[in-house]
């Protein structure tokens, strides 16, 4: 347990105690901002529209924005730049190292995210009824959402060097063009599995996910094989000979 | 070519009771794509200091990774006390590695550091474990600033610490004396003699052939990613000495002076070009003592007598070619 905490705090002051702390922050009031426009002008959306407002721009930006960042920093820059050399030369399950570290990266992105959707829910909704159900089932849904794309962009980072990269374009190119053409390719976005617990949760909050209730298993699978895959790949992480 | 007549380094035993620990590549490759780092080497190392010496690019941090477990061997066998390095956690608690990269979390103390390396190595009482390794590289002044302030010496130094924490009986540094002043310079040799009389194995990586001659009690030449020579210092440098050398001499009879070096049995050539002389010898130490003696009986005076290829590199060199 203590290797687990101090791998937790080493990499909780890595992320934090940079700029794109702040620039996450930033980017998680975006959605608050938008709400309170809607507030100040005195206006009401119903629940579908809650809904679909969140799913737009919490769900399909913030969250995979957030989460990519974090993902690829808390591990992926580590290996580039050699710091994690420190913990790479001691005695310590791989699988560790990987899980401490999606626990906190996702931990950090659930903590902007989350109160950024019920935040923005609330003053979008008004509070209105069926609304607050709306947000808060992207909220829980946002937190399985946070922890899924943080293991798979982690473990991207450990696989590849332009990790930040190449989960830009699955974040930009094959969930939000892909994915919205080829039905079938749902199955294979981690925003629709978030879309999809919202609507188990609240039908309400994403009437049209063809993914539904099944949000719940295809994360869990997602996860566990990230996961494996993460630990295998640091395992045999090998750092670039300089001589 | 043949390789120079050195015998590998002895495997020895502990002065502190048990055997030593020991480090064995055997028959060890290792390349990227189409370039080969690391070129079929075979070495096996006890307790005791020996310096990894080469020129930049040699393959001497390549080596240290695949002793580390930080790169696979593409061929052979890379040993820690005859288990597998690559792939195996457990060697993390024999060996300490100070690489050559600046890459610490610039955020902690230098004190925190070593208390993070000692909480991952599981030690029941880190702090004190870290104190006293930072107390070894005498770095208290400073153990409670951000690593990130450093400088480039104290860095090295925390990086040390951070590496002793655990005590490990193999200690494998890259460069580990690059941007330690001298004072800090002859600190770390001695605290690393200490520990070697103390029955550990330590390997460190130099392009410096002086800091390798004081430290060292077995040297490993690595030229272009081949074991160009290894064994005992003072044999390696007689085998670096003794080679053929080129002088550039100024006199006052440049002619009348390359024909009194012709009777020298060191002097194998001489050359008058451009109104340079030079001289090729076959044996530096017999040419250097027997220069102003035949200068003198010649009755010429002596301006200028500079060796033109004196570089490690040409050093190098010349041991790769006997082989």
């Amino acid at each position: 347990m203590t290797v687990f905490i101090a791998i937790a705090t080493v990499t909780l002051r890595s992320l934090l105690g940079r700029r794109r702390a702040l620039l996450m922050l930033l980017l998680a009031g975006a959605p608050v901002g938008l709400g309170l426009l809607v507030a100040i002008n005195n206006e009401r959306l119903g629940p579908s529209e809650v809904g679909a407002t969140i799913d737009a721009f919490s769900n399909r930006v913030v969250l995979p924005l957030i989460a990519l960042v974090f993902g690829t920093s808390a591990l992926g820059s580590e290996l580039d730049d050699g710091t994690a050399i420190t913990l790479l030369t001691k005695p310590i399950n791989r699988a560790s190292i990987i899980v401490a570290k999606v626990a906190v990266a996702g931990l950090l992105t659930a903590a902007l995210v989350v109160p950024s959707t019920v935040l923005a829910g609330l003053l979008l909704g008004g509070g209105g009824a069926g609304t607050i159900g709306v947000t808060f089932a992207f909220a829980i849904a946002g937190i399985f959402g946070s922890f899924l794309y943080v293991a798979i962009f982690l473990v991207l980072g450990v696989v590849t060097s332009r990790g930040l990269i190449i989960g830009l374009g699955y974040s930009l190119i094959w969930e939000a063009v892909v994915s919205s053409l080829l039905r079938g390719s749902q199955v294979f976005s981690v925003r629709e599995y978030v879309a999809g617990i919202a609507s188990a949760l609240d039908p309400a909050a994403s009437p049209d996910s063809v993914i539904g209730a099944g949000g719940f298993l295809y994360a869990a699978v997602v996860f566990a094989i990230a996961l494996v895959i993460g630990t295998v790949r640091l395992s045999t992480y090998e750092v670039r000979g300089t001589d | 070519m043949t390789a120079p007549a050195v015998p590998p380094l002895p495997l020895s035993e502990a002065t502190a009771g048990g055997p030593a620990s020991t480090i064995v590549l055997d028959r060890v490759s290792r390349w990227y794509g189409n370039v080969v780092a690391v070129n079929d080497i075979t070495f096996s190392l006890g307790a005791g200091i020996t310096g990894l010496l080469g020129p930049n690019g040699a393959g001497k941090t390549t080596i240290l990774h695949m002793l580390a477990g930080l790169l696979r061997p593409s061929s052979g066998r890379v040993l820690i006390d005859s288990t597998p390095s690559w792939r195996n956690p457990e060697v993390y608690r024999r060996i300490g590695l100070v690489p050559e990269r600046e890459a610490v979390y610039p955020f902690l103390t230098g004190r925190q550091l070593a208390v993070l390396a000692a909480q991952l190595q599981r030690l029941p009482r880190p702090e004190a474990a870290a104190a006293a390794a930072i107390r070894t590289v005498e770095l208290d002044d400073a153990a409670d600033r951000p690593v990130g302030t450093y400088s480039k010496g104290m860095r090295q130094r925390v990086k040390i610490a951070a590496a002793l924490v655990h005590d490990p009986p193999i200690l494998l540094l890259d460069e580990p004396f690059n941007g330690m002043d001298p004072r800090q310079r002859l600190h770390m040799m001695d605290l690393l003699r200490g520990m070697a009389r103390a029955g550990r194995t330590i390997l460190f990586s130099s392009h410096i052939l002086e800091e390798v001659e004081r430290l060292s009690d077995g040297v490993l030449v690595i030229v272009a990613g081949r074991l160009a020579a290894s064994g005992d210092f003072r044999e390696i440098r007689r085998l670096m000495t003794d080679r053929p050398h080129t002088f550039l001499v100024r006199s006052s009879d440049d002619r009348r002076l390359a024909a009194a070096f012709m009777s020298e049995p060191a002097v194998f050539a001489t050359e008058l070009r451009d109104g340079r002389l030079t001289v090729r010898v076959a044996e530096f130490s017999g040419f250097t003592r027997a220069v102003a003696r035949v200068a003198r009986d010649a009755g010429v005076t002596l301006y200028e007598v500079a060796p033109t290829d004196d570089s490690l590199e040409s050093v190098f060199a010349y041991l790769v070619s006997r082989r």
